[in-house]
């Protein structure tokens, strides 16, 4: 009998073992993704510019990360116990984890980690709820909390700027100055400024054995391939030739008119990373017509969004205007602003504005500059004067976040925000930030969520976050825009993400 | 002639001083600085203070100003504030990669121009000649940018003849390195080509109705020999005048040319700076450049002097 | 080749009929000619442009983006659904401007400048060496640099262009001047006691006019030419406005999809800047035919 059972078991696990991966897997080969920007810097802790995460986030890795629906799971912790008072967590880390120079990670590892994010970490405020880290074993760390925050382990599994796990040594070094040398699948090689970063599989790295597959940022990070080499190409037809003529094989973002004439290649496979961002329209509340309501809500009925999106990216959009995106347990179905043009009229005669010139600011990105120059026709329609002014980012972005400054309308987009969750989407309006006025029952909002831990009373509060938002006009969320990717047939297993991800792909 | 060489390069010491205040006054006026390339939208002003002071942009411009001479003239470049290695290292990568793009785009085009030139100078008035300089006037007068784009689009992406940008190294592989610079170095040229050209011409037909062209052909020699040893030797002189123009001409077009081909030259690196606001690529970077043009301006000075006996006794 | 009529030394014909003389001189003279109607053919179409551009040059269409060029717009449309032939003509009023106010406040700065430097010998050494400076500088860089202290602009562009095109304007007049300070009858009319500024204007800078004007016409082709670039890099004149360089730019991302976008006003650019070269040429050939060193 207990031989059958045996023969049994042994014959199941076979059948997982050989069931479980779907395609052969090769190991090896080198891979070139095209990306349009460089990482201004390749320590993790001190940029939380989006070209950084692309590499940084194959070389380091966090205690929790976030799964492929953006739930914050185990990835270097095994497990962590939380103290019914939401105050005390204690991380079990998991065993003979390695660095790229071989050290084992340790808590004195993690410690410094965390303590030099919280000194000076892009993100610090993510993490200024923590009163305390601590080893406190042979494989675990203790982080006091000084106040209850339901968001603590998703703040801590956060990609954007991730609190990312490096040796103690290099966390001693200077904010921007530590080698890139983490615990990822991939390891860095050569770094060659305006022309590429070259990253080499890791040979000891071990996935977390907890799971089987790619899961997000989380689960089984299975590195088949021998190189990955990230290619700055900022000019977007460059990209394109480079994908045709196979000197890359995947293209982080294309265009539509690409994407078309590549239906039916078979060669390349076109796929959309939908939704990727919320494309915002933001007021300047604190100067000029943005202070009165009467004329933001002109504003948002002069609108057509879907004109908007549609031509800043073709074919590309979603009519999804909550704060989050499908698919989050808080997204609200919220309704779509309804243009009406009458309405709007109405609601400008009512309010302060007497025909002024008007200044929107732009960065110098295609799709950002068309969206403002399609919104300038649209509200010309009604009387509303405005005129552009592009510039590049550093410009720009000062002008912005400064009230007196002279700019009554900016729209960029928000990528990570949404994908983070609710805190994460709420917190840009948080003490007038992103409206420079601020809104108090915002910061209320903001505040209750991040003290309150069960789940549907969150869900209210946020909902009530959106209320707010488009009962004031505090900014106009447009809807939803995502990214063309080009991939070669040759890469196997690709799946759009936050990132372009090179774990548990495999080449043909 | 040493003299001549030390006199000048005295004299380019308050041009380069010149050269690094008018940048640092631009830098100065220029609003926003490479904090914010460090964080995304959603950052903080006290994340964006926090990157200022950790990258020593809180101290004040007079101070930093100070800072760096004390720094070039011990030699020293500085770092960049986002490329992750230092200016002269970075200025030192590039340099090979523009300097071949316009050392290869100064040859074509004046090898090509200076055929075209005597060729419609020696076929003057007939078709040959009306048909080059119209070329040459067409050459002058298109946006090099533009021309790069169309070339990217009809015989890189339409007919993939030739690759659409990107770079490789002379000593990685010579024939690779010729067939990624092909295009980008026909569409820097052309248009340097096409003044070769009109130059050439009019200074051979001027050289050729000389009298002792007349009294070479008399004397029985052959054509082509009194064309190119007499004659385009005289007419070389004023071409060789420019020649320092023409490089400044092509270095500025280079700067677009990178643009538009991806290619990772100087150009490229000191555009990133400026819309970036690495101040120090910037600083460094542009005095690179003005040595740069100071030192081809030097460069054809002597070879005028040389070639031209008339100038030595300056 | 005719001689030049800038001898001042010999006696003149009545004013009239040198002018006259010198129109016809210039009609004949089949360079100008082409150059005149390429650029007058440009000039028309921008002065026209309200009355025959068929469409609202900034009011996007948005189902009828990236049209190719066919029966409802003849030159296409753009990725918001304008028409090209529309923003071609609208654009042509602002490059042209844009052109000829540079070439206009270069003429100027260039000849006080140039003459500063070759009348007064003490001025001479630090002016040029600030030109120098300047113009070691390659030129998209010191407007590229300009543009973001100062905000894109029509405006702005202009005073970019134009400080980056003045050094070598200024070196041109300042070799004119030079030549004449002198000649005997600057001397002359010192010793009978004119003023300096009465000898610049009357005497020394009308020597420098000829070389002048053929380097400003230049100049009016090259400062086109420039703005395309600057619009293409990013820093010209802000959206909306049309101008040869900003349809580029727009058309850049699409430049497989819809090479109309990109082609048209390429050609238009090409036109007008070759009509300009050709002005130039002729009119140096009938102001000055040695002077066939003129640079770009």
């Amino acid at each position: 009998m207990k031989l059958k059972f045996l023969h049994l078991a042994l014959a199941a696990a076979l059948a997982i073992g050989v069931a479980a991966p779907a395609a052969a897997q090769k190991k090896g080969g080198d891979v070139v993704v095209a990306i349009t920007n460089a990482p201004p810097s390749l320590d993790p802790h001190a940029t939380s510019a989006q070209a950084a995460r692309h590499v940084n986030l194959h070389m380091f890795e966090t205690l929790y990360a976030r799964d492929e629906g953006a739930k914050p799971v185990p990835d270097l912790a095994r497990s962590v116990a939380v103290s019914p008072d939401g105050l005390t967590y204690v991380f079990t880390l998991r065993s003979g984890v390695k660095f790229h120079n071989g050290k084992t990670m340790g808590p004195a590892d993690v410690v410094a980690s965390i303590e030099r994010y919280r000194k000076g970490g892009a993100s610090a405020s993510l993490i200024s709820a923590i009163d305390s880290v601590s080893a406190s074993g042979p494989d675990q760390v203790t982080i006091k909390l000084k106040t209850v925050q339901s968001t603590f382990l998703g703040n801590l599994s956060s990609p954007r700027a991730p609190i990312a796990i490096m040796p103690a040594e290099e966390a001693a070094k200077e904010m921007g100055k530590a080698s890139p040398i983490g615990t990822g699948p991939y390891k860095f090689v050569e770094y060659k400024p305006d022309s590429h970063v070259k990253l080499a599989r890791f040979e000891d790295y071990v996935p977390n054995p907890a799971y089987k597959e790619r899961d997000g940022f989380a689960g089984a990070k299975i590195a088949y391939l021998d190189t990955v080499t990230f290619r700055f190409i900022p000019e977007a037809g460059a990209r394109d030739a480079a994908t045709m003529t196979g000197q890359v094989q995947l293209n982080e973002t294309s265009d539509e008119a690409t994407a078309k004439r590549l239906k039916g290649n078979p060669n390349f496979t076109v796929m959309k990373a939908l939704p990727y961002a919320v494309q915002v329209l933001k007021f300047n509340m604190a100067q000029g017509p943005g202070t009165d309501l009467n004329f933001r809500r002109a504003i948002a009925q002069a609108i057509n969004a879907e004109e908007i999106l549609g031509t800043a990216y073709p074919d590309l959009y979603l009519m999804d205007q909550s704060w989050v995106y499908p698919g989050s347990p808080y997204h609200t179905g919220r309704a779509l602003l309804k243009q009406d043009v009458a309405a709007a009229k109405a609601s400008l005669a009512k309010s302060s504005y007497k025909g002024e010139k008007l200044i929107f600011i732009i960065d110098n990105i295609r799709p950002n500059v068309d969206a403002a120059t399609v919104f300038q026709q649209q509200v010309a329609a009604i009387g509303v004067n405005v005129e552009l002014k592009v510039g590049d980012w550093p410009t720009i972005s000062g002008i912005g976040l400064k009230s007196d400054q002279g700019w009554n309308f900016w729209t960029h987009g928000f990528g990570i925000e949404p994908y983070e969750g609710p805190a994460s989407a709420m917190s840009h309006w948080v003490k007038g930030q992103g409206q420079r006025k601020d809104d108090p029952v915002i910061d209320e909002l903001f505040a209750k969520l991040n003290g309150e831990m069960d789940v549907a009373v969150q869900k209210k509060l946020f909902a009530d976050f959106e209320n707010r938002m488009a009962d004031q006009a505090i900014a106009i969320n447009l809807g939803d825009y995502g990214l063309f990717q080009v991939v070669s047939n040759k890469l196997k297993n690709f799946k759009p993400y936050r990132i372009t991800r090179m774990w548990g792909v495999w080449l043909e | 002639m040493i003299r001549f060489i030390l006199r000048r390069l005295l004299a380019s010491i308050p041009v380069l001083l010149l050269v690094s205040l008018i940048t640092f006054g631009l830098l100065w006026l220029v609003p926003g600085d490479p904090a914010s390339m460090f964080l995304d939208a959603g950052a903080t002003a006290e994340a964006l203070d926090r990157v200022r002071r950790e990258m020593g942009l809180d101290q004040p411009f007079l101070v930093r100003m100070a800072q760096w001479y004390g720094r070039v003239l011990q030699g020293d470049l500085g770092q960049s504030l986002l490329l992750n290695r230092s200016v002269a290292g970075a200025i030192l990568e590039r340099l090979p990669v523009t300097l071949s793009l316009t050392a290869l785009a100064f040859v074509v085009s004046v090898m090509l121009g200076v055929a075209a030139g005597v060729l419609a100078a020696v076929r003057h008035g007939r078709l040959a000649d009306q048909g080059m300089m119209t070329l040459a006037l067409i050459g002058l007068s298109i946006p090099e940018f533009w021309l790069g784009l169309v070339l990217i689009w009809l015989i890189a992406v339409m007919v993939p003849i030739f690759p659409a940008g990107d770079y490789v190294a002379f000593a990685t592989d010579p024939w690779q390195w010729a067939y990624h610079i092909a295009l980008p170095t026909f569409s820097l040229a052309c248009v340097q080509m096409g003044f070769v050209a009109r130059m050439t011409r009019s200074s051979m037909l001027e050289v050729l109705g000389q009298d002792f062209i007349r009294t070479a052909r008399a004397k029985g020699l052959p054509e082509s020999y009194v064309v190119v040893r007499h004659g385009l030797h005289n007419a070389m002189v004023p071409i060789v005048t420019v020649m320092g123009i023409m490089v400044g001409a092509l270095l500025g077009g280079a700067v677009v040319t990178e643009q538009v081909f991806s290619i990772p030259g100087l150009g490229r690196l000191i555009i990133g700076a400026v819309l970036s606001r690495d101040f120090p690529v910037i600083q460094g970077g542009l005095l690179f450049l003005a040595l740069i043009y100071l030192a081809v301006n030097l460069a054809v000075d002597l070879l005028y002097a040389a070639i031209d006996p008339r100038v030595r006794l300056e | 080749m005719s001689a030049a009529a800038h001898t001042a030394t010999t006696v003149a014909p009545p004013p009239s009929s040198r002018h006259l003389a010198f129109l016809r001189r210039l009609l004949a003279n089949r360079s100008f000619t082409i150059g005149l109607v390429l650029v007058g053919a440009v000039v028309l179409m921008a002065l026209l442009a309200n009355l025959i551009a068929p469409f609202d040059p900034l009011k996007g269409n948005f189902k009828a983006r990236m049209v190719p060029p066919g029966a409802g717009h003849w030159l296409g449309t753009d990725h918001f659904g304008r028409d090209i032939l529309s923003r071609i003509l609208h654009g042509a009023q602002v490059s042209l401007r844009i052109g000829f106010l540079v070439a206009l406040f270069t003429a100027v700065a260039g000849a006080v400048i140039g003459a500063t430097a070759g009348y007064f010998r003490y001025a001479d050494g630090p002016v040029m060496r600030l030109m120098d400076a300047f113009m070691a500088f390659p030129p998209i860089i010191l407007a590229i640099a300009i543009s973001a202290v100062l905000g894109a602009s029509v405006t702005n562009v202009v005073i970019a262009l134009a400080i980056a095109a003045t050094p070598h304007t200024a070196r041109v007049v300042r070799a004119s001047v030079m030549v004449v300070r002198e000649m005997e009858y600057v001397e002359a009319a010192r010793a009978l006691g004119a003023g300096h500024a009465r000898i610049l204007l009357r005497h020394v800078l009308a020597n420098a006019m000829a070389p002048l004007v053929v380097r400003v016409t230049y100049v009016f082709a090259i400062a086109i030419l420039n703005e395309a670039v600057l619009s293409f890099i990013g820093v010209g004149p802000p959206p909306p406005t049309p101008t040869f360089g900003a349809i580029i730019a727009n058309g850049r991302d699409f430049i497989v999809a819809a090479p109309w976008i990109t082609v048209a006003p390429g050609m238009a650019i090409l036109v007008s800047v070759l009509g300009l070269n050709m002005l130039g040429d002729g009119l140096r050939d009938v102001l000055d035919p040695r002077m066939a060193v003129t640079t770009r």
